[in-house]
């Protein structure tokens, strides 16, 4: 089911106007948000990150640098909105989804860290690091890892950036990977997803190559870039292929930590992530990231969220900072094996829940939780199933397809209110 | 496919006539194994089976002498004539056909991992071109001088994931990929020509930034030559392209786009491995 806006500027019924923390608002990131008259957290939310600081990047020189994300909208001049390169970029850098050049010589490793990235450059950062100790890790690339990619400035004979052949690109690291080598490739979701499906089949599933597949550009965070680069569809296709490990990490510390469980395990890895937004990670957790990252449990008679990927869980801290006390789970990890095991923990202390996620409701997570907990209720706010055909940034986009905030307080209140003689009780 | 059981004569350590004759002697009992296959309940791709088998008897020679090549049967449907063909190379231990098709044994219509000798599963068409050229290039980043071989059919060039990992593998400069077509001219639906001919095909290859040899894809000694290369040196993929006959060796069906898949009777079998030399 996905909700649509319809209760845009209504506030759901005992729900203070200024939210603020409760017992177990330890994430960071969350705090204080509503201002009298509008929804709180609505237009704090609207942002993929919490604040301005949290979005500012530390360049490799040190000085504080803007990601592309916040380059003004309309920046003076003409700005190319594709995703291709510009040819002679000139003036202040284009809106386009290449990362910024990076400086000469390799990128800073480790102490050097910037405070946060986005997904795809923490990935790279994270990779280009472990890459140092570990000489069979390739990184493979379509023409989509931007100029300067910090792998290729550490490690230019394990960097391969094999054209536009996504196909031939995951083709080629179950080669790798039957040679001893620990491939890692990485292009937008459509075209790793659907374009690449039957190679992901074949290489990720019946090989159980170690493979990892990184693919930003999931969802609809491609915005303007319109449908051919949105992805609504990759868990569905993802999740019916057997032996896959499949993270939609959320902030710069879950990636970091489902890539050094790919390059540790050697399992297939299918990552997900967006573009070029940054998200304050949740409270580090050490190393090995739990099935269920509870951010707060209530009573079992309680609705509780369940946050999945960055924009899910985005919507899901707002709905919390607009509804304290809303129980809130968190899950990386959203293949059947893992899910199974989140499912049986879930259902240990709630009985009624609300799933967030950036993807069609069809083959999501939702429903797998369904199929899972059947003497639950599990709700779904995803997005629908229309196509986008219009501009707008990354929520304008999501929004049009009933993905925003106030879908999400809407779930809550429709959950909180169904009976709890219809919702099953928890399990334990 | 790199590990050998047989001992494995060498050319350079004498005798080229010795080897081609043991090659020679091979191909002759492969075939007869693929016969076999077709009697089964199954039938099985035999027209693709026998014009590729002289193919994969050279390529699995070159594979034995541990170099680190590796052998990808992309035309994954003469699954047949791969299993056949590792049996008589000594890297099958048991003799494939009696199991060929059944429950509880790996030998599929289409080739897949769990078979001895087979790393890539093929049948797909055109993914074993890309995994092959991976293996290359594994090889060529540990600095080892294996190769990566590819054997595709002519049909199967249709394929975009084909031409896709041609333009990588050349720009790549994977010296140490090679390409070899199977030219038998059909596929599923008739003749290669009659549904999406392949005109000035070595032409192509070239164009793309290959070394192209063509040759007699049923003569061992030239495809044991041109296998033997070491190219721990060259910058540029090769292709090969070896013009082969459709049901090569069973005369009932050489060159008979009908043969592309066969069921038989016993008493047939025996009759076209009687025939068989």
């Amino acid at each position: 089911m996905s909700l649509t806006d319809e209760r845009a500027g209504v506030l759901p019924a005992g729900v203070p106007e200024t939210a603020s923390g409760d017992a177990a608002g330890a994430l960071a990131g969350e705090r204080p948000q509503g201002t009298a008259g509008a929804r709180p957290g609505l237009r704090a939310g609207t942002r993929p990150v919490a604040s301005a600081d949290e979005r500012t990047v530390v360049s490799a020189d040190g000085g504080p640098v803007v990601s592309a994300d916040e380059r003004p909208l309309a920046p003076a001049g003409p700005a190319p909105l594709t995703d291709e390169r510009p040819l002679a970029p000139a003036g202040p850098a284009p809106l386009t989804d290449e990362r910024p050049d990076a400086p000469a010589g390799p990128a800073p490793l480790t102490d050097q860290r910037p405070v946060t990235l986005s997904g795809r450059d923490a990935y790279r950062d994270e990779l280009t690091r472990l890459a140092a100790s570990d000489d069979t890790i390739v990184c493979l690339e379509a023409d989509l890892g931007g100029k300067g990619h910090p792998f290729q400035a550490a490690h230019p004979e394990r960097f391969l950036n094999l054209g536009i052949a996504e196909g031939a690109m995951v083709d080629m690291a179950a080669g790798l990977a039957a040679g001893g080598h620990k491939p890692f490739v990485s292009t937008f979701a459509p075209f790793a997803a659907l374009r690449a499906a039957e190679s992901l089949k074949l290489t990720l599933g019946y090989l159980a190559a170690g493979v990892t597949v990184v693919a930003p550009y999931a969802g609809v965070s491609g915005a303007w870039f319109g449908t051919t680069h949105h992805c609504l569809e990759d868990l569905a296709i993802l999740r019916s292929v057997p032996g896959v490990t499949i993270a939609a990490p959320y902030g710069d510390t879950e990636m970091r930590a489902v890539v050094r469980e790919a390059v540790r395990s050697g399992r297939p890895h299918y990552i997900r992530t967006g573009r070029n937004a940054t998200y304050e990670s949740l409270p580090a957790l050490g190393d090995e990231l739990p099935l269920v990252n509870w951010e707060f449990r209530a009573g079992p008679e309680d609705v509780c969220l369940v946050s999945v990927g960055e924009e899910g869980t985005r919507l899901a801290l707002a709905a919390r900072r607009a509804v304290p006390g809303t129980a809130h789970a968190h899950l990386v990890y959203l293949d059947h094996e893992h899910l199974t095991e989140a499912a049986a923990e879930l259902a240990r202390h709630h009985a009624r829940f609300v799933v967030v996620e950036e993807h069609r409701g069809q083959g999501g997570v939702a429903e797998a939780l369904a199929l899972l907990l059947p003497s639950c209720r599990v709700t779904s706010v995803s997005a629908d199933r229309s196509w986008p055909s219009q501009g707008g940034d990354h929520e304008e986009v999501m929004a049009a397809l009933g993905l925003d905030l106030p879908a999400v307080l809407e779930a809550l209140d429709r959950a909180s209110t169904t009976s709890t003689a219809s919702a099953g009780r928890p399990t334990n | 496919m790199t590990t050998a059981v047989l001992e494995e004569p060498r050319v350079g350590d004498g005798d080229l006539a010795g080897l081609v004759a043991t090659l020679t002697e091979r191909a002759v009992r492969a075939r007869r194994l693929v016969v076999d296959m077709a009697a089964s309940p199954r039938g099985c791709h035999l027209g693709g089976s026998l014009s590729v088998l002289d193919i994969l008897i050279a390529a699995l020679h070159r594979a034995s002498a541990g170099d680190g090549t590796e052998v990808v049967l992309s035309k994954g449907h003469a699954a047949a004539g791969l299993y056949a063909a590792l049996h008589v190379s000594g890297v099958l231990p048991e003799n494939p056909a009696p199991l060929y098709g059944l429950a509880g044994h790996p030998y599929t219509g289409h080739p897949g991992p769990k078979v001895p000798g087979v790393r890539f599963p093929t049948g797909s068409l055109g993914h074993g071109v890309p995994y092959a050229a991976g293996w290359a290039l594994s090889q060529r980043l540990r600095g080892r001088h294996g190769l990566g071989v590819a054997v595709a059919g002519d049909g199967e060039l249709q394929e975009g994931l084909v031409w896709e990992t041609c333009q990588v593998a050349a720009a790549q400069q994977l010296g140490n990929f090679v390409l070899v077509v199977d030219r038998n001219g059909g596929q599923n639906d008739g003749m290669v020509a009659d549904i999406s001919p392949l005109p000035r095909l070595a032409e192509r290859f070239a164009a793309f930034g290959f070394d192209v040899t063509e040759a007699d894809g049923h003569d061992l000694r030239a495809l044991t030559d041109l296998l033997a290369e070491d190219r721990s040196a060259a910058r540029k993929p090769l292709a090969v392209v070896a013009d082969t006959v459709k049901g090569k060796g069973v005369r009932a069906v050489e060159g008979k786009p009908g043969c592309h898949y066969v069921t038989i009777d016993q008493a047939r079998a025996a009759k076209w491995k009687r025939a068989i030399r």
